[in-house]
């Protein structure tokens, strides 16, 4: 396996060194200044994240309000460092029950080392389950031995539990109420010409499960996807019912999944881990629903004044409704004044992105209000630019709604002892990057 | 300020202030730039207030590094308020945001105008710091005659016009035109007139930039000058205010001072008497005090007096004083005062003669090499490098030698690069530079560059009697436990080429030179490697009689080396191997190296870039540096122990092919050489032109060592040290902008044509140098491209366009010539076929904005393909009679010949090496010559003339030439009628001699069924 990292460095949006971690000595402990006046303090900050200065590779993202740097000085691999950091901000994030920014960091200097520590090792990536650190890696203080008996809790052997069949689960787990929850988020990408036309477009989406169960369940997942579909139509000899089928792309699976038994029997079936975890994910391309269509007239009228009208159609059900919708409409950045007028939803000029940002809080299903703006200009000196017109950018969150229209079938669970669980599903939808050209 | 009533303004700023990052910061900016659009946007229109606050707010924005590309209108506008903080503003604002091209000036400068021509005073000062600050075209055609007035009027306060006078000087820098009015001068002259300090010092600030332009027409401010000066020094009614810790307005004295230094002399005997008077009293009157203020003031008065006493050539008294004072200074504790005592004695050193007082402070300034202040050691290492001549060349490079085992690390290698120079230099015989050179090595073998060691080798490669020494002292470094690798290089190397010659003395047979060598190549680098190889093959050459255990060791080695990974040593190991098994053969393909040759001192030049880094481009600096070249040339020239002057020209080597038949015409041309030099080059420094041309020589070493004296005296020359001497003090003016080429691009040419080296083309910017070798029908140019300047030369191109019968390849040409250097560019050239056609060179460079292009024929003619041959009649007649007939052999009557004595006639073709064959031809108004004329096609072909002269009529005369080859027949005939017809025009035709007795023409018959002569006779 490659090197992953030599170090790993968290910095603050100052450039100031939170935490660092030295896993190989072949970069020099001050290879970051070069990060910090090099890239950090350029405009090339978030143009690219994979620099290279002096012989050093630095890669590096941004999350909340911290950069998290990795340096490397051999051929390292670029996918694995990176899916190392997502993976260790979200073993902070079960850690720190959350949150991850500058001030969790500076409250868990110790934890954090640990963790360091544990999850790589010579710069490659070691075990980085929340569930599994979690029984080693505790916040309990040290016990002084004078004064009290020692616990009578089992001293985890950790190799055993790694090495075991089911490594990511541990046995003799006891629920008073036996509960699944599973959710399945997709997040919508869109690239659309101002005429309508769809210029690219593709759902990612995650099945993420919260299992609390007793003992050592074995679960069967059933969706609508196509290969499932077709599986079982064979094996009951008749036709599917009626409804689409979705064909799912790359998909991926948690490690639980027994893989033997999906290739034969096209099922998903799995011994869950304890807690929270991300048992598949997946992509589609073809028959994408898309929530929202946006139809956007800009007209520059002379040199100082533009006019704006966006017209935004919500095309899922109209028993449903989205969220958090945001509408980030680009402006040149000269402008001066701005008048609105909105049929709902609140809008307002933002200087510091240049947008006009319309924000409607609650914005139900086949409704279609819109926004007619009127800019004005100010008059520069320097050689009137052409604008570059860049795309409206979309936020928004639709619940209870798939956009590739995948459904759970059945979710069934299946243990020794027989004990009724509670199965809770939900759907979402959010906007990844949703940008209209205008 | 006036900020203190702004709320918002303040606010901001804290705003901006308590953001932690950048990204903070830049969402704020925005945020406050939307907001001030807004505001400039509405249409109920702003109240000077608010206007004056949001345009402050844009300037910050502005001073923190974002555009601001709006509100410009409204900063401009505010320039006409009638309150004096928005008017403050809208000239503050507009002075950063706008540059001269903005088309918003026009707009403002009316407004601008009344302010200055109106009575209020604060306003006038604000729009003439504005005007000052963007000093456009524009303004300066507009507003230059009002501020012209201003300064001029005596019915303003001082304050306005002090400013009034920094103003001009602004609009003077960007366009000078601005005081190109009639009358100006006298104006000017008047404006000295002043009592008022304050403006004076400003004029004075005008007048120096005035006088570093064209001091011609400020002839009448000279005396003013003085006067100025002698009314400060005497301390005459100057007011408290412009008394600086007792010392009357220094900055006024530098600066009058700073503006006499343009003036290239004081002409009046009164005023130089008055102003030496000055001068004195600052020289006497400065002393060393506590308060570091007051020294400072005084100090900077006394540099500049300094400069300026060198500047105006004082007596010898005044000089000594002036050393004398520097002396004190280098004896102080005072760091920095020591330090610009050591500064300004080696400015001294670099402009007048008093390197004999300067001597006196040898001890001290050795001392001061000791100095724990970095800075301090370095002076002194300049002062040291720059008062060494032959006198205390020996003192000095020992001290340098003793103190790099101590000094700096930071120092060492300019301390050995500067050791290893002035070794060179001024070594009094050669085999002490070999000390002293071998001794650096093993001091600071880790500072010793290169270039260093190498050339050691050339040294001694070239001196025959510096062998056998330096072989025996590599011997003896090598003995030592560790040496240096650069050692082993140079040790390896000289044994190689010269062990030989020690083969008498104990301890330097073949096999012990070997073993003391072999021992060392375990511990070196794979660069040395090659070089012990080449060693150990010439070792092996040299054992005779051959010894089989020597073989058998040096063959073992070489087999090892045979598959070594470096490509190199791979590569010398095989060849090496396979050479050494052929025997006998290897001692023609192993002989010595032959000599080097002769080139410019790479440790010299490398000297000089880095010099010419630190160069400051003041005037004092750059006559100084003009005359470092001189003064190198002078002590170059001063006879060593006594010998006679020798002419430094006739120290260029010339190839010994060439050396018998060129001596007389080398003579004529350099000799006119010399001529050219010192009648046409008053403005440009003359001595760098002999300093290039005297690069070859920095390792000829002392005359009295060099090998051949014929070469080093050539008679006749009695007249010409003094010539180089004359245009060495020639006063250097200002350079000149026109790039003209100076002297005649043709003569240079066909002087060139005679001799190999010389100067093929000059303008004030470049010089052309050029040195040719030929051999056979090969040749080798060597183009010597020198920028004059102290700025780099840019794009720099050279393409050589040649005729079809030459080949012809050019090296790469570097696209930048830096200042002050020379780079050398060689030019390979094969002679495919006899022709007359020249190679021309296109030649080009970019300086400043000019670009500037020359076409220039190279001196690659016929002639250079011909080596002359002695014949004597028994072979000429056979020959010349075998070659019967065109179109073998060719005759012309040629016409209009320039008149001249046969003895010159004669001395001409023995100059196109031709060799005249004395009394061969019974006619002594014949001349018979012979040559042999080399190309690829013809191989070497004898070639015969013979010339015919009529002693009645010096201007025609017939000519027949007769070679092996057609074309080659032709086109020498017309070569040489070319030759005869168009003379170099500088040569002044001698007395003609009394007509000898008519001669017949030998053979009328022959000419007559010639159909080539008769065409040419009847033509």
């Amino acid at each position: 396996m490659p090197v992953a990292a030599s170090a790993i460095y968290f910095l603050n949006l100052r450039g100031d060194v939170l935490i660092n971690r030295l896993y190989r000595d072949d970069v020099g402990g001050n290879m970051v200044d070069a990060f910090r006046t090099h890239i950090m303090q350029t405009k090339e900050l978030g143009t690219c994240p994979v620099r290279q200065i002096g012989g050093c590779s630095f890669f590096y993202m941004r999350i909340s309000n911290v950069y998290i740097v990795i340096v490397v000085s051999s051929n390292a691999n670029v996918a694995c460092a990176f899916k190392f950091v997502v993976e260790a901000v979200a073993l902070f994030k079960s850690y720190f029950g959350g949150a991850f920014d500058e001030d969790a960091i500076r409250n868990n200097f110790v934890l954090i080392y640990e963790l360091l520590d544990e999850i790589m090792d010579f710069g490659y990536p070691q075990n980085l389950s929340p569930e599994i650190l979690k029984l080693y890696i505790t916040q309990e203080g040290v016990r002084s031995p004078f004064s009290s008996k020692p616990t009578d809790k089992p001293v985890p052997n950790a190799t055993l539990q790694v090495t075991g069949a089911v490594g990511w689960r541990r046995e003799g787990l006891v629920y008073k109420k036996n509960e699944v929850f599973l959710d399945i988020v997709e997040s919508v990408n869109l690239l659309m010409s101002s005429k309508g036309s769809v210029l690219r477009c593709d759902v990612t989406g995650k099945v993420l499960m919260k299992c609390f169960l007793s003992g050592m369940p074995d679960l069967k997942l059933g969706l609508n996807d196509k290969i499932g579909l077709e599986k079982e139509s064979q094996l009951k000899s008749r036709p599917t019912k009626s409804g689409k089928t979705i064909e799912l792309d790359d998909v991926t699976f948690h490690q639980c999944v027994n893989l033997t038994r999906f290739n034969s029997e096209k099922t998903v079936s799995f011994v869950p881990p304890d807690g929270e975890f991300e048992l598949m994910k997946y992509r589609i391309t073809e028959g994408v629903n898309l929530p929202f269509r946006v139809l956007p007239t800009i007209k520059e009228l002379g040199r100082t004044r533009i006019e704006v009208n966006v017209k935004v159609k919500s095309v899922f059900g109209a028993k449903m409704f989205a969220l958090g919708v945001v509408i980030k409409i680009p402006v040149p950045k000269q402008t001066a004044k701005t008048s609105f007028q909105v049929t709902s939803g609140r809008a307002k000029y933002n200087a510091a992105i240049d947008c006009l940002v319309w924000k409607i809080r609650k914005f139900p299903g086949q409704t279609e209000p819109t926004l007619s703006a009127e800019v004005e200009l100010i008059s520069t000196m320097t050689e009137k630019k052409s604008w570059t017109r860049p795309p409206i950018q979309m936020e928004f969150q639709v619940p209870m709604f798939t956009a590739s229209g995948l459904r759970v079938r059945f979710l069934k669970v299946w243990e020794k002892s027989g004990y009724n669980t509670v199965e809770w599903v939900r759907y979402i939808t959010k906007a990844g990057s949703y940008e209209i050209r205008c | 300020m006036a900020l203190s009533g702004m709320r918002g303004l303040s606010v901001f700023i804290s705003d901006i202030r308590n953001c932690q990052n950048k990204e903070q910061e830049r969402l704020r900016v925005d945020k406050e730039l939307g907001n001030v659009r807004t505001r400039f946007k509405n249409e109920k229109g702003l109240t000077p207030y608010e206007k004056k606050k949001y345009v402050w707010k844009m300037l910050y924005i502005y001073m923190l590094g974002y555009d601001v590309d709006f509100g410009h209108m409204e900063a401009v506008s505010l320039i006409s308020a009638p309150k004096y903080p928005e008017k403050q503003v809208g000239y503050i604002v507009t002075a950063c945001l706008l540059n001269e091209n903005h088309d918003f000036l026009r707009i403002a400068i009316n407004t601008v105008r009344n302010d200055i021509i109106g009575r209020n005073e604060t306003f006038q000062c604000l729009a003439l710091t504005m005007v000052g600050n963007i000093g456009g075209r524009e303004f300066a055609e507009s507003l230059a005659p009002d501020v012209q007035k201003l300064l001029i009027s005596s019915s303003y306060r001082p304050l306005v016009r002090k400013k009034a006078a920094l103003c001009l000087l602004r609009l003077y820098r960007k366009n000078p035109d601005v005081v190109n009015v009639d009358g100006w001068a006298d104006r000017m002259a008047q404006l000295l007139d002043e009592r008022d300090l304050g403006v004076l010092t400003s004029s004075m600030s005008l007048l120096v930039a005035l006088v570093s332009n064209h001091y011609d027409a400020y002839w009448s401010c000279l005396p003013k000058c003085v006067k100025i000066l002698e009314r400060l020094a005497r301390n005459q009614d100057i007011p408290q205010e412009y008394t600086y810790y007792g010392i009357p307005s220094p900055w006024l004295q530098v600066r009058t001072m700073r503006a006499l230094q343009y003036f290239p002399t004081v002409e009046d005997p009164n005023t130089r008497r008055s102003l030496f008077e000055v001068l004195q009293r600052i020289l006497m009157g400065t002393d060393v005090v506590k308060n570091v203020n007051k020294n400072n003031a005084s100090h900077a008065v006394l540099f500049e007096a300094l400069a300026l006493v060198m500047h105006l050539d004082a007596e010898k008294e005044m000089m000594s004083q002036c050393v004398a004072l520097l002396g004190k200074f280098i004896a102080v504790r005072e760091p920095n005062i020591r330090y610009l005592g050591l500064e300004n004695m080696t400015r001294m050193l670099m402009v007048t003669d008093v390197q004999d007082i300067i001597k006196r402070h040898q001890a001290q300034i050795i001392t001061s090499l000791k100095d724990p202040d970095i800075s301090i050691r370095r002076r002194a290492l300049d002062l040291l490098y720059g008062m060494c001549d032959v006198s205390n060349a020996k003192d000095i490079v020992e001290e340098l030698l003793q103190y790099l085992s101590t000094a700096d690390f930071a120092m060492r290698e300019e301390l050995s690069l500067k050791a290893a120079i002035l070794a060179e230099k001024f070594a009094p015989d050669l085999s002490w530079y070999v000390d002293v050179i071998l001794q650096l090595i093993d001091k600071a073998g880790d500072f010793v560059s290169d270039d260093i060691w190498f050339r050691v080798v050339q040294f001694v490669t070239n001196n025959e009697d510096l062998q056998p020494y330096a072989a025996a002292k590599a011997r003896e470094y090598l003995d030592k436990p560790a040496i240096h690798e650069t050692m082993v290089k140079v040790s390896a190397y000289i044994i190689g080429e010269f062990g030989h010659l020690l083969a008498r003395r104990p301890g330097c047979s073949p096999k012990e030179l070997f073993s003391v060598i072999h021992e060392k190549l375990p511990a070196v680098t794979t660069s040395t490697v090659p070089i012990l190889l080449s060693t150990y093959a010439k070792i092996f050459m040299h054992t005779q009689p051959p010894d089989q255990e020597l073989q058998n060791q040096i063959w073992s080695i070489f087999n090892k080396y045979e598959s070594c990974i470096d490509v190199e040593i791979q590569q010398r190991a095989a060849e090496y191997l396979a050479l050494s098994r052929r025997g006998a053969a290897l001692v023609d393909i192993l002989a010595e190296m032959p000599k080097f040759p002769e080139r410019q001192s790479a440790l010299i030049k490398k000297a000089e870039d880095t010099e010419v880094d630190t160069a400051e481009q003041s005037a004092i600096k750059l006559r100084a540096q003009q005359q470092t070249s001189s003064a190198l040339v002078v002590t170059d020239q001063r006879p060593a122990n006594g010998t006679p002057p020798v002419n430094q020209l006739g120290l260029v080597k010339m190839p010994s092919m060439s050396s018998n038949a060129d001596h007389n015409s080398t003579d004529q041309g350099s000799s006119q050489e010399n001529g050219t030099l010192s009648q046409v080059d008053p403005q440009a420094p003359a001595a760098d032109i002999l300093g290039d041309l005297l690069g070859p020589l920095a390792i000829e070493g002392p005359p009295t060592t060099a090998g051949e004296p014929q070469q080093n005296v050539i008679p006749g020359l009695g007249g010409d040290p003094d010539a180089v001497d004359a245009s060495a003090i020639v006063p250097v003016g200002e350079e000149q902008n026109s790039v003209q080429p100076i002297g005649n691009i043709a003569e240079r040419f066909h002087a060139l044509c005679l001799k190999d080296s010389g100067v093929l083309y000059e303008d004030p910017n470049i010089q052309i140098g050029i040195k040719a070798e030929w051999r056979l029908h090969q040749g080798c140019f060597v183009l010597f491209l020198g920028n004059k300047n102290t700025s780099p030369l840019v794009s720099v191109q050279a393409i050589i366009l040649p005729p079809s019968h030459l080949k012809m390849e050019l090296s790469l040409v570097p696209d930048t010539i830096p200042p002050r250097a020379q780079v050398q560019c060689p030019l390979e050239v094969v002679n495919l076929r006899p022709s007359r056609d020249v190679a021309v060179l296109d030649f080009s460079y970019k300086f400043g904005n000019n670009m500037v292009n020359v076409k220039l024929r190279l001196p690659a003619v016929l002639n250079k393909f011909l080596q002359p041959i002695p014949v004597s009649a028994e072979e000429f007649f056979p020959q010349w009679r075998s070659l019967s007939g065109p179109p073998l052999k060719l005759q012309e009557v040629v016409r209009g010949v320039k008149p001249m004595p046969l003895v010159e006639m004669a001395n001409l073709l023995n100059s196109f090496r031709l060799m005249v064959c004395p009394a061969l031809d019974p006619n002594p108004n014949n001349l018979v010559a012979s040559t042999t004329f080399y190309s690829e096609s013809t191989r070497a072909m004898l070639c015969l003339v013979r010339i015919e002269t009529d002693p009645a009529d010096r201007t025609q005369l017939r000519m027949t030439v007769a070679s092996g080859d057609p074309s080659l027949t032709l086109e020498l005939k017309e070569f040489i009628k070319e030759q005869l017809v168009i003379m170099p025009t500088a040569r002044a035709p001698g007395p003609v001699p009394p007509a000898p007795p008519v001669a017949q023409p030998t053979s009328p018959v022959s000419a007559l069924t010639d159909p080539g002569a008769m065409l040419a006779g009847l033509l």
